[in-house]
């Protein structure tokens, strides 16, 4: 396809050179924490917020260090704590994180201590925790990680961008390694806040009916994701090739950014063989996968994730780490597949992402 | 990183010593502080506060920069719409005409109207969410109103690192335009004062009831402020098509963790050395080569010692000229790093020096004394700024006069 009759030229984006993905973790609905892996059985849920299936925090902390984090300090710190474990990297030169929202709960706190309290003396942890950069430094403290450190807090886009930051700083060569995650935690009254926005649905509905769904809304999920990137190919479990953020745009457009992303990286249709999509349920902004779905070939697998992590900003984060992980394994878990291809091999894997409709991601993973 | 240079072609500020550049210049001429008492945002705090607070309440805000009426638009929202409606115009640049990204900071988004509706908001029994509020509390919020705004769709990302959260946004959208990601990148940051940072900051027990005394031995902590400040940057092919003439050379920049402590800076100045050494480095020059430095500064006791600390071990008995402005318009968070940046070209472009205001005797452990009065004669060439932040997050900016 000839990119330049269907793009104005400064639509293409420079490409970067692979970086290799050496450790995936993810902290979710799910029990995908103990084994670093989607479990045998599938959590079903019956309401329509999924919560954080939480790691048992005992072995990296004593109850008093507990007592003084917060929950998303706490599921980050361990999420990233294995991450490195993994990759067995003590001190990460750059650590970049992506959430939209941070510490909900400790936001939520200091708003309330300051009518409950009179705006009198107050204890300031929860203010200092509710910073969306909290847990970053933390992280950089618990590894004694000089070096570059950034928190990107767009929606749909913190984690895309918390990427593209560190693929800059490997072609800087300022970086050898490094890691990346997101965060995002759901609470009742942000839950409240998100349901006078539409954003949920007025139905109960079970995760696993949610691909199903003929309704408008979605359920709400939570989930911490953390990535070792290296730029040397060493023990490397697959490799991010490409990303590209697209802002606001209807559905034509993200059907010709898809093609172009393709061309970019010299891939046909039929040498995809697998895809994430990110339905949602929300019959409303299906049209948006949809148009991607339509022209798949029949060697690609789709595969939808939110049915089983629930929809938050940066939920790009569980495709990321499934997708890893698939590359990894050559093994698509049954809970992920929405249409079997015919694909026996998984070489190369794409996300498609988009979050309500505004912020649209596109992913590409090679295996190693 | 050597190769591509990238090029400041216009600058917007609105803070509490002006709605724009030249009243800013004016009060940063006159040594008129902008801080004193709290007005406009409604907190208990006001009796015994004071801050850097922006005398223009959001309706003469929305009527200033014609915004639409039927989405809500927080206070952060329509300051970064003054702002950058001026660096705009400016720059004289159409976004869909190149790639063009926003890269914006803030801490509080959309806070400073939530926190006023937060609990009726969060009532399952009201239906209360006046054109669409309660989408507006995170920090993408008042990216996504201010980029569309403008039409920029071609990068947007909204950086939140505490203090220094504007430098990253600056040195960021540097590295977009050298990766060849971007031809401008309009960066930047917004903060309105809000009644949750009073308090967070009131907690942390570091703010000043007083006018704040920047490197002064009797500190006492800082005063918030509200602003929003952007710069527009710009490729060397791209100032070629634009013809525009560029204000100065962002020449350096560094972003540096010091992983010591979650709130406060490492007694030694390491984070601090290391950004200001290595932005120094990047753009080829000597510790000797700066002109001024517009310090972090924030007038809290930590803060302070450890920048100075940082300041002796790089220059040594030759501190360059330095100030703090933050007794000007207060810490505005997320804004500081690129007011400052604003403050920083503006010293390049009128060749002044600004008064670090309210100092009287330095800190006995450095004996450090700061520019106290408004320099005309020194020549301005290369000015470095400082923002650091909570997190143990640094940043250096360093601006170069176009020559």
């Amino acid at each position: 396809m000839d990119l330049a009759e269907t793009t104005p030229a400064f639509y293409l984006v420079n490409m970067f050179n692979p970086v290799h993905i050496t450790s995936a973790r993810a902290t979710c609905a799910q029990d995908t924490f103990s084994n670093n892996n989607l479990p045998e059985n599938i959590k079903v849920f019956e309401q329509n917020i999924l919560n954080y299936h939480e790691p048992d925090y005992r072995q990296y902390f004593t109850i008093m260090q507990l007592r003084r984090m917060t929950r998303i300090i706490k599921i980050g710190l361990v999420t990233a704590i294995e991450a490195l474990k993994d990759a067995k990297l003590e001190q990460p030169q750059a650590i970049v994180t992506g959430t939209a929202k941070g510490s909900m709960t400790d936001t939520e706190k200091f708003l309330h201590d300051i009518v409950d309290f009179n705006e009198g003396t107050l204890n300031p942890t929860a203010f200092i925790q509710s910073t969306y950069n909290a847990l970053n430094g933390l992280i950089a403290l618990h590894h004694d990680a000089n070096g570059y450190n950034s928190t990107y807090v767009h929606r749909g886009f913190s984690l895309e961008n918390s990427l593209m930051d560190a693929i800059m700083l490997f072609e800087e060569n300022r970086i050898e390694n490094a890691l990346i995650g997101c965060f995002e935690e759901m609470t009742a009254e942000h839950y409240e806040l998100k349901k006078k926005m539409g954003y949920w649905k007025n139905e109960s509905m079970k995760n696993i009916d949610l691909l199903n769904s003929s309704t408008e809304g979605t359920i709400a999920g939570e989930g911490t994701f953390f990535f070792t990137l290296n730029k040397a190919p060493e023990n490397a479990i697959a490799k991010l090739s490409g990303l590209r953020m697209l802002y606001n745009a209807d559905e034509a457009l993200v059907k010709t950014t898809f093609n172009n992303f393709l061309a970019e990286h010299s891939l046909e249709l039929n040498e995809v063989d697998a895809v994430f999509l990110s339905y949602n349920g929300n019959i409303q902004t299906r049209h948006f996968e949809d148009a991607i779905s339509e022209q798949l070939s029949s060697n690609t697998n789709q595969l939808a994730f939110k049915h089983l992590c629930g929809e938050f900003d940066t939920a790009a984060g569980f495709a990321l780490w499934a997708a890893t992980k698939a590359l990894q394994h050559q093994v698509l878990h049954p809970s992920l597949i929405l249409k079997k291809g015919t694909s026996s091999s998984l070489k190369n894997v794409i996300i498609y992402n988009q979050y309500n409709g505004k912020e649209h991601a596109f992913y590409l993973l090679e295996r190693i | 990183m050597p190769g591509k240079r990238v090029f400041i072609t216009g600058m917007g500020i609105i803070s509490a010593i002006g709605t724009g550049v030249e009243e800013t210049l004016v009060s940063l001429r006159n040594n008129a502080s902008g801080i004193g008492p709290i007005e406009i945002v409604d907190t208990l705090l006001k009796s015994k506060l004071i801050a850097g607070e922006i005398k223009v309440p959001n309706e003469k805000l929305a009527e200033l920069t014609g915004v639409k009426k039927n989405a809500y638009y927080t206070r952060t929202s329509l300051l970064g719409i003054a702002a950058l409606q001026e660096a705009m115009q400016m720059s004289k640049l159409d976004p869909s005409r190149q790639k063009t990204g926003f890269i914006n900071a803030t801490t509080v988004g959309g806070m400073s109207d939530m926190e006023k509706y937060y609990f009726d908001l969060v009532d399952p029994t009201t239906k209360s969410n006046e054109n669409g509020l309660a989408d507006c509390l995170d920090c993408a919020d008042c990216t996504e109103k201010i980029a569309d705004h403008f039409n920029i769709k071609d990068w947007i990302a909204t950086i939140s690192t505490a203090c220094s959260s504007s430098a990253n946004a600056i040195l960021y959208g540097a590295r977009l335009i050298k990766s060849g990601q971007l031809d401008v990148a309009v960066c930047g940051g917004t903060d309105a004062l809000t009644r949750f940072t009073l308090n967070g900051f009131n907690s942390l027990k570091n703010i000043d009831a007083s006018p704040c005394m920047p490197f002064d031995e009797n500190r006492n902590g800082l005063n918030l402020g509200e602003a929003a400040a952007y710069v527009i940057m710009e490729s060397e092919e791209q100032l070629q098509r634009s013809g525009n003439k560029p204000l100065a050379e962002l020449s350096g920049y560094q972003n540096f963790n010091e992983a010591f402590h979650p709130t406060a800076p490492s007694p030694n100045g390491e984070g601090a050395l290391t950004a200001m050494q290595e932005t120094i480095q990047m753009a080829g020059l000597q510790p000797a080569d700066i002109s001024y430095i517009n310090v972090h500064g924030t007038a809290t006791l930590n803060n302070d010692l450890s920048e100075g600390i940082a300041l002796k071990r790089l220059f040594g008995e030759n501190v360059p000229l330095f100030s703090s402005t933050k007794p000007f318009t207060g810490h505005t968070l997320a804004a500081a790093g690129a007011v400052e940046t604003v403050f920083s070209l503006l010293s390049l472009q009128e060749q002044i020096i600004y008064a670090n205001l309210n100092f009287k005797s330095p800190m006995p452990e450095l004996g450090l004394y700061p520019v106290t009065s408004l320099q005309t004669d020194k020549a301005v060439m290369h000015v470095l700024s400082n923002s650091f932040g909570f997190g143990g997050n640094n940043a250096s900016l360093l601006f170069s006069k176009y020559v």
